[in-house]
């Protein structure tokens, strides 16, 4: 549930609005200052074992003439998110985009999505307020989950129950964009598995492996959604499942591990609201590759380059990921995690993954 | 001309024949048969040139005079034929000069003269009546009227080309309402399409010319040329004397029959500019090594000597022989080498000496004897010394038996050829040559050529200069070798730089005046060069650049080129300031230029003056520089100074553009930004001009009245300081005003305050005024771009 009402957004955003007019009554030059997204600026936040931003700034002033349109097009879009919130809609981050078009104010119009994705992220963290309680949604939608799972999920058309194996086809359950609009109403799962490809989800369904070992399985899709992260967190916090990651063996597929269990570099002001920092990490590592001497490509340059970056990644540096990083850059191989088929389609749920989780403590 | 194998005997008579027919052709008549050698090719042409032989004859006779020149020239159509008219304001020419001077090719009172002038010769304006004359048949019609005379004097007249004469069709009296000048008129065959040279022609005299007013009428358009403001004529310039590095053999010799002087010290000094005492010695002792050679110095022997005196003197009794020698014992003691002069001139001193001792005479016959037998004596071992000189001059992979060869074969030399060891240069190496060849010959070894010039120069150095007198003056005109001879001294002696007060540079301030009038551009830029030398003749290079306003942008830059106050319009490509210009690389200097070379493009006009005594040219019509690296050195210099200023200009009006669009761009979206938070918020409209003033890095002004106080704050948000005029407009009386002055001015108080204010600080003017008074601020003294105003 957000702790965070329509009308509280909305004033935090008029606030905004009213630091600047300060600033331009006392003659200053106007200006914002934000927490530098990098990860020369991620510090670890003991208490809350995720990665938050650390200390450094940059300014956005009216200095420039770069930095002055930035503030009008920050003001502009202040303005519209109030309005959303006051009439109670809601919009996409790319229709924001669109929208800003037919602002009659060519100044404050944005020139690529990107540009005003930024913004939005901007103004998440000055106003300490996250995009979703201003109604903004993203374009990905959230992951397929299939378990023994029985939820109650709060919609526009009213409340409906739905177990994520019973009352749901092939394709599994459909997170919506705000999942705090779930209740979990009973479950009977030994613990959550996040995989990343669809591929592998569709062959542990197939194997009938979430029935088998009582796992709730969680589809990523790539780098996952706030919303994926965000029901992964709710699990592990409210149903006190264990949270397994399981992805393809290369640097950025660590990564997409690192967002579920660390938090990501762009969003770690939200951290500790997405982040699972007990989650483990399956593989497929590095020593997987050369255990079960699966089928691998070269490292591209790339990769090495991203391993490498890893490397400096505060977050990855651990003896554990040292370790692998440092093999893998040795071995210079990765594989994908269906690679495991060349032992056997039923390789990775009869044996893989069941020596894996043993291993782990989690079966 | 053709010419015959003739036979002797038969065909005697074709040279005769030949003979007959050959004559002495007029300069006059030559010119008439090579008109383009003078700029009269075409008909086009040929009435630029007109213009410009005529103006350029006004221009120096009225600065001559000391009078600010004032010259008309008009150019009507006649039937098939143009007439050319040429009035000037100069002091006019005689009764007895006018025919000379407009008749006569060649003549003028420039030919000789070494100071800087329009024309370096004197063949202009009667060229150009030859030419008149040649193309429409008719004479030129000249009235003159000099200072004080009641009339005008006109002439009708012709040139006869066979005699080089002038011949007046007729002469009279007449009326002119000018007090003094000149006017000619020529008729000739011509046409307009030279309009633009024409034109280019006036307007770049003018700018070359700021103390000049000038006039041109043609049938189509109608130009006036006014004179620069407080322009002056130009400084006086002193004719010089030729530098002794700018003089070749037949002047020299043509200098040594007509000089007063005797001596060649004396002719010298007197008939050559930056020769004094001192360098007229250098110059005759280089002229003495090359006329008479030096003398091989050899080493005393210590022994000899004594007995080399006693058995030359006969006649003389032992103790006065024993006298001598001791004397002359005593005069070689101190000498570590010496020459057959240095030789007589101890025997001499000891002879004296000793005959005051002893009071016998010693004659010259006995002074002789003993010259000989000690030089004999002094020059039997030449071996040893030459084998000192050539082990010094020779590096170390000549062997012993390599040296000796060559000491012993060149002492053989010595001994053989050269009375009294003195020898020129030239023939000293030959000695040398001889030497190495032999023992190449002989021995195998090789004596290179740096060898050879090494040795050489180190025997040269032990030789003495003679002390011989030099000839006089009317010798060396008549000895042609002698004269080579004074010559080359004269180009090998280091001489400082000739005068410059034969030069008459247009300055900086004039060179921008002149642009300033003639073009209408945003800024201008000039600078003159210190004088240099070219082969012995003094020059000065100028430049000066004009930039922006209407000048147009597409296109190369306009050049305009002049030597001494002269445009050159024709032959651009071929003159050394175009290709000078071509070659910098104006990009650096913010004139675009494609490909990196080649004359640069932008609303630009550039242009170089070149002055001299001795201006060369590429040919006789006198329309491009020819390439000489002192010269271009220069022109690159000049045109480097000047355009360093443009450069700083340009870098200037970008960054104030910059600005400027900054300004525009902020100023534009803060208000917006402004009145979006109002609305958000729900406060009232902010006024944000601080904010601007802060972020713009300006200075700003703001005026606020209250009750009873008007006070104007200046913040100064730069860096650097500020000197602002600050006045304030009030429409009632103020008292009490601060650190300012009031004037009053049709019912309106104008507060003045000049205040400096450092960068980053505040400052305040105050002033009673009744309540509700109206203030108008304005500001000077800060750029626009720079400065906020609020009132």
């Amino acid at each position: 549930m957000s702790d965070i009402t329509d009308a509280k957004a909305r004033e935090r955003l008029i606030d905004m609005a009213a630091e600047f007019y300060d600033q331009f009554a006392g003659g200053d030059i106007p200006h914002m200052d934000v927490p530098t997204r990098s990860k020369s600026n991620i510090v670890f936040d003991e208490d809350a074992g995720v990665w938050v931003y650390g200390d450094r700034t940059s300014t956005r002033s009216a200095n420039s003439v770069r930095g002055a349109r930035k503030l009008l097009k920050a003001v502009y879009t202040m303005e519209f998110l109030a309005q959303q919130l006051e009439e109670n809609r809601s919009s996409t981050l790319r229709e924001l985009y669109y929208l800003s078009e037919s602002w009659d104010e060519e100044e404050a119009q944005f020139s690529t999505q990107s540009e005003s994705n930024k913004l939005v992220e901007d103004l998440e963290i000055v106003s300490g307020v996250k995009r979703e309680d201003f109604h903004m949604r993203p374009e990905e939608s959230g992951a397929k989950v299939m378990g023994p799972l029985l939820l109650r999920e709060q919609t526009r058309r009213g409340d409906r129950d739905i177990h994520c194996q019973e009352d749901v086809g092939q394709g599994g359950y459909q997170i919506p964009n705000d999942p705090d609009t779930i209740e979990f109403l009973d479950n009977g799962a030994e613990f959550v598995l996040c995989v990343e490809t669809g591929g592998m989800r569709d062959r542990l369904v197939e194997n009938g492996f979430d029935d088998e070992y009582d796992a709730i399985v969680v589809h990523l899709g790539g780098q996952p959604a706030r919303a994926t992260r965000r029901l992964t967190k709710r699990l592990r916090d409210e149903l006190d499942l264990p949270v397994v990651v399981f992805t393809d063996g290369d640097p950025w597929s660590y990564r997409i591990f690192g967002s579920v269990a660390y938090g990501s570099i762009k969003s770690a002001h939200l951290s500790e609201y997405l982040a699972t920092p007990d989650a483990q990490f399956v593989g497929i590592r590095p020593e997987d590759i050369v255990e079960y001497d699966l089928p691998t490509d070269p490292l591209s340059d790339s990769d090495v380059n991203a391993l490498e970056s890893e490397l400096e990644d505060p977050r990855f540096q651990t003896e554990y990921w040292t370790e692998q990083i440092e093999l893998q850059l040795d071995i210079n191989k990765k594989a994908e995690q269906q690679a495991l088929a060349s032992r056997g389609l039923d390789f990775v749920t009869d044996t893989y993954l069941p020596e894996r989780l043993d291993e782990m403590g989690v079966i | 001309m053709t010419s015959f194998q003739s036979t002797l005997g038969e065909e005697e008579g074709i040279a005769e024949e030949l003979a007959e027919s050959q004559r002495e052709i007029s300069i006059a008549e030559f010119f008439e048969k090579n008109k383009h050698m003078l700029g009269f090719d075409s008909g086009a042409r040929g009435l630029v040139t007109a213009v410009k032989e005529a103006v350029d004859n006004a221009l120096d006779a009225t600065e001559e005079a000391g009078i600010l020149p004032d010259i008309y020239v008009e150019i009507q159509e006649s039937g098939d034929y143009y007439r050319l008219i040429v009035e000037d304001n100069g002091p006019g020419i005689t009764k007895e000069q006018v025919p000379k001077v407009f008749g006569k090719l060649l003549y003028g009172s420039r030919f000789h003269a070494r100071e800087q002038s329009r024309g370096q010769q004197g063949i202009g304006i009667s060229a150009a009546v030859l030419y008149s004359q040649l193309t429409s048949g008719t004479p030129a019609k000249i009235t003159s009227r000099t200072k004080g005379s009641e009339t005008a004097k006109y002439f009708e007249l012709t040139i006869d080309t066979d005699t080089n004469e002038p011949v007046i069709q007729d002469e009279s009296e007449t009326t002119w309402e000018r007090s003094q000048g000149t006017r000619i008129e020529l008729e000739m065959e011509a046409n307009m399409r030279a309009r633009s040279q024409l034109h280019d022609y006036m307007q770049h005299t003018a700018v070359v010319n700021p103390h000049a007013r000038l006039e041109l009428r043609e049938p189509k358009n109608h130009f006036k040329y006014e004179r620069a403001e407080g322009a002056e004529l130009p400084a006086e310039t002193e004719e010089i004397r030729p530098h002794p590095h700018g003089v070749e053999l037949g002047t020299v010799i043509k200098m040594l029959n007509a000089t007063d002087s005797h001596s060649l010290r004396g002719f010298l000094q007197e008939e050559f500019t930056r020769v004094g005492a001192k360098t007229a010695d250098s110059i005759l002792d280089a002229f003495r090594d090359r006329h008479y050679g030096r003398e091989m110095t050899w080493s005393v022997p210590r022994e000899g000597v004594s007995e080399a005196v006693t058995d030359a003197v006969s006649n003389k009794s032992g103790a006065d022989t024993e006298a001598f020698a001791d004397a002359l014992g005593e005069e070689l003691a101190d000498a570590d080498r010496v020459s057959f002069t240095d030789i007589e001139n101890a025997v001499d001193a000891a002879a004296d000496a000793a005959s005051e001792e002893t009071g016998t005479t010693f004659g010259d016959t006995v002074r002789e004897n003993v010259v000989d037998a000690v030089w004999t004596a002094v020059t039997e071992n030449r071996d040893d010394d030459l084998y000192g000189f050539v082990d010094d001059a020779t590096s170390v992979q000549k062997d012993d038996a390599t040296v000796n060869g060559i000491s012993w074969r060149i002492a053989e030399k010595f001994g053989e050829e050269t009375p009294r060891d003195r020898l020129l240069r030239e023939d000293l190496r030959d000695f040398v040559v001889r030497a190495a060849e032999s023992i190449e010959e002989r021995n195998g070894v090789t004596v290179g050529e740096t060898s050879r010039e090494n040795i050489t120069e180190r025997l040269w150095e032990a030789m003495r200069r003679v002390e011989d007198d030099v000839p006089l003056a009317r010798e060396v005109a008549s000895d042609r070798d002698a004269a080579r001879d004074l010559l080359d001294a004269m180009t090998s002696v280091d001489v400082i730089s000739p005068p410059t007060n034969c030069l008459a540079p247009i300055t900086p301030e004039l060179i921008e005046a002149g642009l300033r009038k003639e073009v209408d551009a945003d800024f201008y830029a000039a600078a003159t060069r210190d004088a240099d030398v070219h082969g012995g003749d003094p020059f000065v290079v100028e430049a000066g650049i004009a930039y922006g306003g209407d000048i147009p942008a597409d296109g190369t830059v306009q050049l305009m080129r002049f030597a001494n106050r002269v445009p050159l319009v024709y032959q651009r490509g071929a003159c050394a300031t175009t290709q000078t210009l071509k070659g910098i690389g104006w990009r650096n200097y913010g004139l675009d230029q494609p490909g990196g070379s080649g004359l640069p493009s932008g609303p630009c006009v550039i242009m170089v003056h070149v002055a001299s005594t001795n201006v060369p040219f590429t040919s006789e019509s006198k329309d491009a520089l020819a390439s000489v690296p002192a010269i271009e050195d220069e022109i690159e210099l000049a045109v480097r100074e000047a355009a360093r200023e443009l450069k700083s200009y340009l870098n200037k009006k970008r960054s104030m553009e910059k600005r400027r669009e900054k300004q525009n761009v902020i100023a534009d979206i803060l208000p917006k930004m402004a009145h979006k938070v109002s609305e958000m918020t729900d406060r009232e409209d902010l006024v944000i001009e601080d904010s601007l003033a802060r972020i713009m890095n300006n200075v700003l002004v703001e005026s606020e009245v209250t009750e009873d106080a008007l006070t104007v704050s200046v913040e100064n948000h730069a860096d650097t300081n500020a000197d602002l005029d600050v006045t304030a407009i009030v429409d009632a009386e103020p008292s009490d005003v601060s650190a300012g002055s009031v004037v009053e001015m049709d019912g309106e108080y104008f507060l003045k305050w000049e205040p400096t204010v450092s960068g980053g600080e505040d400052a305040e003017l105050t002033a009673t005024v009744p309540d509700g008074t109206d203030c108008e601020l304005s500001v000077d003294g800060v750029d626009a771009e720079k400065l906020t105003v609020n009132q």
